[in-house]
């Protein structure tokens, strides 16, 4: 038995996905860039898939750039996308990013580029009034993600954008974990750049793409034989796009038909938990979040104690934290909500995808609740 | 596995003669620890809680099952391999989980000695510099201290009033230690 519930690091791949990416691992193995028709001709396939992803978040195909994932559209946001237009140095984005815009705006931070940092309200939801106090007239891009990784909360991207644009600034947002749940549109919500990363909904691993606004061109940050317009250059990874083209294809599909139901099982899973674990509550619980992300605190109980006891139940969840250096350092994105760090180190995050069924849900909702109490009987803070 | 399935020794005691709160859950790992401990100094009863991981369940559990039975001295000594080994083996990686037990085990023994140290102390002055009352009710004789523990010490005399002394050594330790000590005495 295997309950798969931690889509939110990384999707089953759909199997329409693999089929379509089948080939091009195959007999159809040529390079697009090659002037044979056995290899250019494969060149129609890339562009299928920059239509399919462009459509996805609203874009033009020819905004669309691929990447090798989520990290790689982060990093050269970050280190291209800041005054890309204007060249100004200041860098802006929120407490509550990945590691992929924090560690890389720490790095950046250190090569002499003034960083803000955007604080999040108790709901989890980045702080606009924060925002407003932190841009500036030097400040060259904003980034500021979509929907956050743990908690689920989908952040104010478009007023955080028109914030930026009043100063001057690009904005950029880290989207890999909204693009495939919930609707995204880079022009109504004003955004110069975008990242997405293919795993995240049901496509390849290491594909992914950057979404760089029509009019806007970041210096080259992969130098080699011009693909991509010259800014990211490299071998197609043919297989692996075509395969982010079906697979933001059927995200469009699962956001108009698919989601409603996901958040029901969400809410299902939710209201069982509260109800059968006492002291659970949900971070962000009053915020906007996406349909398949809730992240459960259980009172005096050690979260991975739980992911021990849960996964030798067969079911696959994660925590903010990992108990391997000796010392554990709780979420900071649960800490900077203002939880305490004990009850920071109790999280349990549940992410559900078009794949999780009903019964994935019953079946967790009567194995969970007596592992807890189990657990809140051998611990001193319960 | 099993020990962290169904550790042994959980909970508190009631009145333990020993305890210990150790680490802190802000780090993500805490446990305190109960003991109780005979007249022969072996440790009869221990019960621990901890907020920590599956090796930190396991490992304390296995420790107390180790601890139970010894002499303070000998539980002092339960090295880190005979928790893994009793485990049935350890990943290196979760050493340092077990390493927290150790430290409530120990500090538990300390508070244990720490409190009859105070016990013995002001039991030794009481016999050393005797009020006017005790004196009398010992007549001739002289008290000799056989066992301390810290709410509980084990006297013996040659002869006067049995039941007066114990009352009066009882009264005098409580108003010194500010808790109640039991005399017992033969």
């Amino acid at each position: 038995m295997k309950i798969y519930l931690d889509n939110n690091a990384t999707t089953r791949m759909a199997p329409e996905v693999l089929d379509a990416m089948m080939p091009f691992l195959n007999d159809q193995y040529g390079n697009p860039s090659s002037f044979h028709t056995f290899g250019s001709s494969l060149m129609e396939h890339i562009e299928i898939a920059r239509q399919q992803v462009a459509d996805l978040i609203g874009a033009f195909p020819s905004e669309i750039i691929f990447t090798s994932g989520g990290t790689e559209s982060d990093n050269t946001a970050l280190f291209y996308g800041i005054g890309a237009d204007s060249g100004k140095p200041g860098l802006v984005t929120s407490v509550v990013e990945h590691p992929a815009i924090l560690e890389t705006a720490g790095h950046i931070e250190q090569t002499g580029h003034p960083l803000g940092l955007v604080s999040v309200k108790s709901t989890g939801s980045v702080n606009l009034n924060s925002l407003e106090e932190l841009v500036n007239p030097n400040t060259g891009l904003v980034s500021i993600m979509k929907a956050n990784n743990e908690t689920g909360v989908i952040m104010p991207v478009k007023e955080a954008a028109e914030i930026a644009h009043k100063a001057g600034a690009l904005f950029h947002t880290d989207a890999v974990q909204a693009v495939g749940k919930i609707p995204v549109d880079v022009k109504a919500e004003g955004i110069d750049l975008l990242s997405l990363s293919a795993h995240k909904f049901h496509g390849p691993k290491g594909v992914g793409a950057l979404y760089v606004r029509e009019g806007l061109k970041l210096n080259p940050f992969m130098h080699g034989g011009h693909q991509e317009k010259g800014m990211r250059s490299g071998t197609y990874n043919i297989a692996g796009i075509v395969g982010l083209g079906k697979a933001a294809e059927m995200g469009n599909c699962f956001i108009a038909e698919e989601a409603l139901k996901t958040a029901s099982l969400l809410e299902k899973l939710e209201t069982g938990i509260l109800k059968g674990c006492s002291g659970a509550f949900i971070a962000g619980a009053s915020a906007e979040r996406l349909p398949n992300t809730s992240t459960v605190l259980f009172k005096g109980v050690e979260s991975e104690a739980v992911l021990t006891l849960i996964d030798l139940a067969g079911i696959c969840v994660s925590s903010g934290s990992a108990c391997s250096t000796g010392s554990k350092d709780p979420s900071y994105v649960l800490t900077s909500m203002g939880i305490s760090a004990t009850d920071a180190n109790t999280a349990i995050r549940f992410s559900l995808s078009m794949y999780t069924s009903d019964q994935d849900i019953d079946y967790v909702l009567e194995v969970l609740p007596p592992i807890v109490e189990k657990l809140r009987k051998i611990s001193p803070y319960a | 596995m099993d020990h962290f399935m169904n550790p042994r020794n959980v909970g508190g005691l009631e009145n333990p003669d020993g305890h210990s709160e150790v680490g802190s859950p802000q780090c993500g790992d805490a446990m305190t620890l109960d003991i109780q401990v005979d007249n022969n100094d072996i440790i009869s009863d221990i019960r621990f809680q901890t907020f920590g991981c599956a090796g930190a369940i396991a490992s304390a559990s296995a420790l107390t099952e180790l601890a139970k039975g010894k002499t303070l001295v000998e539980a002092r000594k339960i090295k880190n391999s005979e928790v893994a080994a009793y485990l049935g083996g350890m990943p290196p990686e979760k050493y340092h989980c077990s390493v927290m037990g150790h430290e409530a085990l120990t500090e538990a023994i300390d508070n244990f000695t720490t409190l009859r140290d105070e016990t013995r102390k002001h039991l030794e002055a009481i016999v050393s510099d005797m009020p006017v009352e005790l004196e009398r009710a010992l007549g001739n004789s002289t008290i000799t201290i056989e066992h301390v523990h810290p709410w509980k010490v084990h006297i013996s005399h040659m002869n006067g009033d049995t039941r007066k002394i114990k009352e009066i050594l009882e009264k005098e330790l409580h108003n010194r230690l500010g808790n109640l000590v039991e005399v017992k005495i033969g």
